[in-house]
């Protein structure tokens, strides 16, 4: 059995695997949790593609999330749009900003880079809390309609609980997963990453690093928007401080405990974390004292003074090491 | 109309001093060490809760006094355990990424840390005159404000002639604009950056005893002053110390104009206007040095 079949079987072992999730766990909390985390996987996936894959620090990340899920719940309360078209729409009207975005960000690096994002992220934030009339302003939007049930055969599927946003979500995290694969392992992605490792040396060899930071902008903003989209149809709930700093800073947690510029790194980031931060929740009941995010700036500094890697890096180094010396070039 | 324009002139230099101040300190770890501190507004909060502690302890305004110095020493000495522990190791990595991300983990440790120190309840530094005002001319003002205005005034003049005058200025100024020159020349660079960073964290905790007795003190309080130290120093152009002092000016009367003026309650985007505007148009700022050299 060679390396490509042994990789589809593990693919399709997991895909089964949480496929069949909901069946082995009934319970609506653990479920709650587990959509919750693939909205954090599509969120960290996609701000990883620009910080990971291009080197471009995007401290606003929490802006598109946000315009996402204001422009799906607008749409469907004010228009009666079908969520269903409002993901998409909610994505497009990010991916809009982040190329917007990308304009001014072409000419900066480092600290102006993240700082003007940031700066991006605090105004829209503003817009949001003082624009009452169509916003309601720091009150938020409530009552968000849910997802339209969609009828098969005689069977009519609603997407009012867990295990059927589940799904949803399940489909949602694999089209990103399979996106984020086929884009980073094409032309397009080793550019991005030639870019990100040296943009003289890449505009050398004819890469266009314009508008290639441009498109990652514009790619990663969609995922995000379209996470934000999925987040106001679950949650029901939008308000301004959903679009804060504190959301972007959670998803570069992730993104960095996971692995920075990897696939599989910022996946495993965000559903550890995302479980990491329910547990710390509860111990927080018991003990009376907020931990939680004390122990998310713990885990970003030692992530990077001492697991650069990420929990990809030492999972994977851990792997290696147990399988028979002939494999370990893979 | 007139004498509207003329408070809030007053009350830009006021906040504008107190930015400046906070804003030095970030540019010139910056311009020594290359670090975009994103906790810088952290040492703020600390200094602000230094304050608040000491007033409750030794009201008045030996107390008040007495709190810049106690919150110069203790977060000068959180700036050296910060320095040696979470920047040194990351120095010579050199990637802009990895600092700023570590900082901002400082940034999110150190602000709850102090949520579970000092619980989330907003306190206040008590005012030492009890309120008291006095009119000058056109305008009148706390009194504890215009001491604010005049102690940062005092601060940032004092460090100006300290860079300028003494030998470890000298030789701080020479580290800031060629590492390995001055290095050549015989300079410690090790302790210049020890000092550089534990000045400047100092700076901006004075800076938050100040910010601390306009506004209200809490534990989330340090976002603010980073993002508008940030704003300062990207106005100024980064890395110069003459561009912080007038960026801080410069961003505070902005702010107070527009608040009055023009909205607000986008007052507080004013700054990232300034940013982006600042970027578009001279992104090495007021005073800046030319990218590359």
């Amino acid at each position: 059995m060679n390396a490509a079949w042994r990789r589809r079987a593990l693919t399709a072992t997991v895909g089964v695997f949480f496929l069949l999730l909901p069946l082995i766990i009934q319970e609506r909390y653990f479920l709650h949790v587990l959509v919750m985390s693939g909205i954090y996987v599509i969120l960290s996936l996609s701000w990883n593609l620009l910080a990971g894959f291009t080197g471009q620090l995007n401290l606003g990340h929490a802006a598109f999330f946000g315009i996402g899920s204001y422009t799906s719940a607008l749409l469907a309360m004010k228009l009666g749009v079908s969520p269903w078209i409002g993901l998409f729409v909610g994505g497009t009207a990010a991916a809009l900003f982040g190329f917007l975005l990308g304009i001014p960000s072409l000419r900066l690096a480092g600290p102006y880079l993240a700082i003007t994002t940031i700066g991006f992220s605090e105004i829209l934030r503003l817009v949001a809390t003082n624009w009452v009339e169509l916003t309601r302003g720091s009150l938020g939007l409530s009552g968000i309609p849910m997802l339209d049930p969609i009828r098969i055969g005689g069977v009519t599927i609603r997407f009012y609980a867990e295990p059927e946003y589940y799904y949803v979500v399940l489909v949602s995290v694999a089209f990103t997963l399979v996106f984020m694969c086929r884009l980073t392992r094409s032309a397009f992605g080793y550019s991005l990453q030639s870019l990100r490792d040296d943009e003289v040396g890449a505009q050398s060899i004819g890469i266009h690093t314009s508008s290639f930071k441009l498109a990652t902008f514009t790619i990663s903003a969609f995922f995000a928007g379209f996470a934000g989209a999925l987040y106001a149809h679950f949650a029901r709930l939008v308000s301004p401080e959903t679009m804060s700093l504190h959301l972007t800073f959670d998803v570069l947690t992730m993104a960095l405990f996971g692995g920075l510029g990897t696939i599989l790194g910022p996946i495993l980031g965000a559903v550890t974390l995302t479980f990491v931060s329910e547990w710390l929740r509860f111990l927080e009941d018991s003990i009376k004292l907020d931990i939680r995010l004390v122990a998310y700036g713990l885990i970003l500094i030692l992530t990077v003074l001492f697991m650069r890697q990420g929990l990809y890096g030492v999972l994977r180094s851990v792997v290696l090491n147990l399988l028979p010396r002939g494999h370990n070039k893979e | 109309m007139e004498s509207l324009l003329l408070q809030q002139v007053m009350n830009g230099l006021i906040i504008g001093s107190i930015y400046s101040l906070i804003a030095i300190g970030l540019t010139m770890i910056f311009g020594v060490m290359r670090i975009s501190n994103f906790a810088h507004g952290d040492y703020s909060m600390v200094g602000a809760y230094t304050a608040v502690f000491i007033l409750g302890w030794l009201p008045g305004w030996l107390g008040w006094i007495g709190s810049l110095i106690a919150a110069a020493a203790l977060v000068g000495l959180l700036g050296v355990l910060t320095e040696k522990l979470v920047f040194r190791p990351l120095l010579n990595r050199w990637t802009d990424i990895d600092i700023i991300v570590c900082s901002i983990g400082l940034f999110i440790l150190l602000e709850n840390l102090a949520q579970l120190l000092f619980g989330a309840t907003p306190r206040m530094i008590q005012d030492p005159f009890a309120g008291a005002t006095i009119r000058l001319g056109f305008f009148s003002t706390g009194v504890l404000r215009l001491l604010c205005l005049l102690f940062s005034a005092a601060a940032i003049a004092g460090l100006q002639i300290f860079l300028i005058r003494s030998k470890i200025g000298v030789a701080i100024r020479a580290t800031s604009q060629n590492r390995l020159a001055a290095q050549l020349m015989g300079i410690d660079i090790n302790f210049i950056y020890r000092l550089t960073f534990s000045m400047g964290a100092a700076l901006a905790g004075v800076g938050g005893v100040f910010y601390g007795t306009l506004f209200a003190v809490f534990p989330l309080m340090g976002g603010m002053p980073t993002l508008k130290a940030f704003a300062v120093t990207i106005l100024g152009g980064m890395g110069s110390i003459r561009g912080a002092i007038f960026g801080g000016f410069i961003l505070g009367i902005a702010e107070s104009l527009g608040g009055t003026y023009i909205s607000m309650q986008y007052k507080n985007a004013i700054g990232f206007i300034i940013i982006i505007l600042v970027l578009l148009i001279r992104p090495s700022g007021l005073f800046g040095r030319k990218e590359g050299s």
